[in-house]
């Protein structure tokens, strides 16, 4: 690609030849693909009550229902709530919430959680739902790959590694249930990618979905992009409430009228119906990486957005499908050169020329479009010197970053490492201003961990909305949040025991030394296959959501 | 000691990552495998060399030369002609393939890279990164070229040179595919030698005398060092 790029004014190029977009719902594009795994996602997500299907016949047409007022259904229940009875239960809290609780207003729960970021008290948390089955027999494809609050935090998206996004709406709060207003139930769910096979290179390419970014909201349909591997796609998910009725050439049951029959011409007319919430895929962003993607990243115009493999990022128009800017290329001439590729690639929040991308080997470069079309070279680089004295045969493996995320202020940047998170200036690059240890306690473990793969576990990291948090996952189902301007620092579990609805979280301590102190969790008795690599933080409130292999928990700032 | 050994334990984990990689789902993953052979390579030269060296930093931290100058010129001196010391019991069957391997003349560069002394860490590790790299890089190639069966079609470029480290390729593969489990699994018995003519005849009876060869230490000290000539190796893209 040897176009030279203007960054801020894109040449407005013709919108990619239009295919077929029918305009009908997904049954028409062989939505027996979408039924068949919607009602098999519904069934894997059925809890363990064992209620039978809420949604009346399960056929291919049903499509997973938001709530509205009125509508209290929902597709699974919440594990370890009372057993209600009917649709119209709500959720189980309702029941066992002292009598204080329901006096709360409204409003004075958004200001308290209201991202003032904890500021001299301790956020508490407590748990708020979990999505999921119980089974101890976790199936690969139900493995939570990537979790994202969209830009209201009204809707969460997940990916799993068999292809499948599920997005669950926050509950509109009702008069009638004010301590319901954050349940987060599902809204859409769709089969984004399908394993593909490489003819070429026989490969087969995962389905496995990497990473999903929200388009921020700019009608009444959401947007979001969903990647596997090697393809981008943009899905576009949009209620429906009205069907026409009164076709001329078409029966009401779908069957064609003979025209011959036709006697009189009818306009047809809109009736409401019940909601449905469908996805279709509008654009496909194909073809364009030889290697793994492992990041995208919507630009602040809302217009483009980047994809980083291993060695390339592609800079992309949302509109246009077809050709794509190579931006960055690490690649060698000589492969066997190789020594770093790239780990994770993301837009600044608000000046749309500026990027960051990191490295395997530790480091970050941010990367000015307007001094280049291709950014090889950098503008920034951001390094700290290794210590020597913590070398080991495994040092340049978890100096690897496995995920970098600016701030929403844009001033800082943050980079997880295996061991640890840390803090950037973007105006410091020798250094970070802020280096949080996660599970220090792993580095004498670290052979163990490459034996069993751990160690190249790629964790991510999430600040809060107003930059004053910031959260990761560790193993053993726990997580760990810090608060920057204290220094406080939490390790949190995501499990079934402390599952019971507004239960506080316990903060957890793993024991370092010798005596092992009461609750204390030894480093051997740490469960490795548990591992909380995907956390997501509301952009403005104190919910966050943490994916454990296969189960969601979503846990809230606890309210007095 | 115990620092070869631990070299010696992660130089095979990370052969059977490299290995088990190749079957997997999704296609090679890069990342993990760059990563891989770097710890290889750092591994591998903590094993090669004297056993009173401490960890060595990988070959980029080249500033560590005043600690290798002294057991250095040893090492890569006795390993010509006479195996080092640890390795005498093995050295008849170490020198069987040496020779005939370094008969060849591209890998008698390779081998014969035995840099001057003052330069010997720095060089050598220049050398042995390109031979660590080379079973790495060819799964990594693997990715983008058309999938090479065991055994891989040679590439349409003419000469022997190619011939041969296909041929090395298929050996090693069949090999690793024979006689891997025994190297995790036991004491490691030892691995062949790929053969410099290549092809399957070759291979045939390099099991056997992998199963003749006594200690773990001498023959791995051939493989690693005949992991050279793939440094060589081209890329058909």
């Amino acid at each position: 690609m040897g176009a030279i790029l203007k960054p801020r004014t894109l040449p407005r190029l013709r919108a990619a030849p239009s295919r077929s977009r029918p305009r009908s719902r997904p049954r028409s594009r062989g939505s027996p693909r979408h039924g068949r795994s919607v009602a098999a996602l519904r069934a894997r997500l059925r809890a363990r009550a064992g209620d039978g299907p809420r949604l009346g016949s399960a056929g291919p047409r049903e499509q997973a229902r938001p709530r509205r007022a009125g509508r209290h259904r929902r597709l699974m229940r919440e594990r370890g709530g009372p057993e209600g009875s009917g649709p119209g239960q709500g959720a189980g809290a309702a029941l066992s919430l002292p009598p204080s609780l329901t006096a709360l207003s409204p409003s004075a729960v958004v200001a308290r959680a209201g991202g003032d970021g904890g500021g001299s008290s301790e956020v508490q948390w407590c748990f708020l739902q979990v999505k999921g089955a119980i089974d101890e027999d976790v199936a690969e494809a139900d493995i939570i790959s990537t979790v994202e609050f969209n830009y209201t935090g009204d809707l969460l998206a997940t990916g799993d590694k068999g292809g499948r996004v599920v997005i669950f709406q926050r509950e509109q709060e009702t008069k009638s249930r004010p301590l319901c207003r954050g349940e987060y139930n599902v809204y859409s769910t769709f089969q984004s990618h399908e394993p593909e096979f490489d003819y070429l290179k026989s490969l087969e390419i995962e389905e496995k979905i990497n990473k999903i970014r929200w388009l921020p909201q700019q009608n009444a349909a959401h947007f979001l992009l969903s990647t596997n591997d090697k393809t981008i796609k943009l899905w576009k998910i949009s209620e429906r409430d009205k069907r026409a009725e009164g076709y001329n050439l078409k029966d009401e049951d779908g069957r064609l009228r003979e025209p011959f029959r036709v006697t009189e011409l009818r306009v047809p007319t809109l009736k409401p119906m019940d909601l449905m919430v469908e996805a279709s895929p509008r654009r496909t962003f194909a073809n364009a990486h030889t290697y793994h993607i492992n990041s995208i990243s919507v630009n602040s115009d809302y217009a483009t957005y980047l994809s980083a493999d291993d060695l390339r990022i592609n800079l992309w128009h949302l509109e246009v499908t077809n050709r794509s800017f190579n931006i960055v290329d690490i690649k060698p001439t000589n492969m066997e050169e190789l020594t770093e590729v790239i780990t994770a690639a993301e837009f600044h929040p608000h000046h749309c020329n500026v990027f960051v991308y990191s490295s395997s080997k530790g480091t970050i470069r941010l990367c000015d479009m307007r001094s280049a079309a291709l950014c090889d070279q950098h503008s920034k680089f951001f390094e700290e010197p290794e210590d020597p004295s913590s070398r080991s045969f495994f040092s340049e493996i978890i100096s690897s970053i496995s995920d970098v995320k600016f701030s929403h202020s844009g001033r800082y940047m943050m980079t997880r490492d295996y061991l640890s998170v840390k803090v950037w200036d973007l105006n410091m690059e020798n250094r970070p201003v802020e280096t949080y240890q996660v599970h220090e306690y792993l580095r004498s473990k670290l052979c163990s961990l490459y034996e069993n793969d751990c160690i190249f576990d790629k964790f991510e990291c999430c600040w809060n909305g107003s930059d004053s948090t910031i959260m990761t996952g560790s193993y053993n189902n726990f997580f760990r949040t810090f608060e920057r301007s204290s220094r406080r620092d939490t390790t949190l579990e995501a499990s079934r025991e402390s599952s019971k609805p507004r239960a506080i979280l316990k903060p957890r301590k793993v024991c370092t030394s010798g005596k092992r102190k009461k609750d204390e969790i030894t480093v051997d008795s740490l469960d490795f296959n548990k591992k909380i690599l995907h956390t997501a933080w509301h952009p403005m409130e104190n919910i966050i959501a943490v994916a454990a292999t296969n189960n969601l928990y979503l846990f809230q700032e606890k309210v007095n | 000691m115990e620092f070869k050994l631990e070299a010696h334990r992660i130089v095979s984990i990370s052969l059977g990552k490299i290995y088990s990689a190749r079957g997997q789902r999704g296609g090679l993953k890069l990342h993990k495998n760059l990563l891989v052979s770097l710890v290889l390579r750092s591994a591998r030269q903590v094993y090669l060399s004297e056993p009173g060296c401490p960890p060595e930093p990988p070959p980029a931290a080249a500033g560590h030369p005043e600690e290798e100058p002294p057991p250095c010129p040893a090492a890569w001196a006795a390993e010509e002609p006479p195996p080092p010391p640890p390795q005498d019991e093995a050295g008849r069957d170490c020198q069987g393939p040496r020779p005939r391997r370094c008969c060849c003349g591209e890998n008698r560069g390779g081998c014969a890279g035995a840099p001057p002394p003052p330069h010997c860490p720095r060089k050598r590790s220049a050398g042995e990164r390109g031979q660590a790299g080379s079973p790495v890089k060819k799964p990594r190639r693997e990715e983008e070229e058309p999938p090479p069966l065991p055994p891989p079609p040679p590439p349409s470029p003419p000469g022997e040179q190619e011939d041969m480290e296909t041929g090395n390729v298929a050996s090693l593969i069949s090999i690793f595919g024979s006689s891997f489990s025994g190297l995790l699994s036991k004491e490691p018995k030892g691995r062949r030698r790929p053969p410099l003519d290549g092809g399957e005849a070759a291979a045939g009876t390099a099991p056997a005398e992998a199963a003749a060869e006594p200690g773990q230490i001498c023959c791995d000290e051939p493989v690693l060092r005949t992991l050279n000539p793939w440094s060589t190796a081209i890329v058909a893209f």
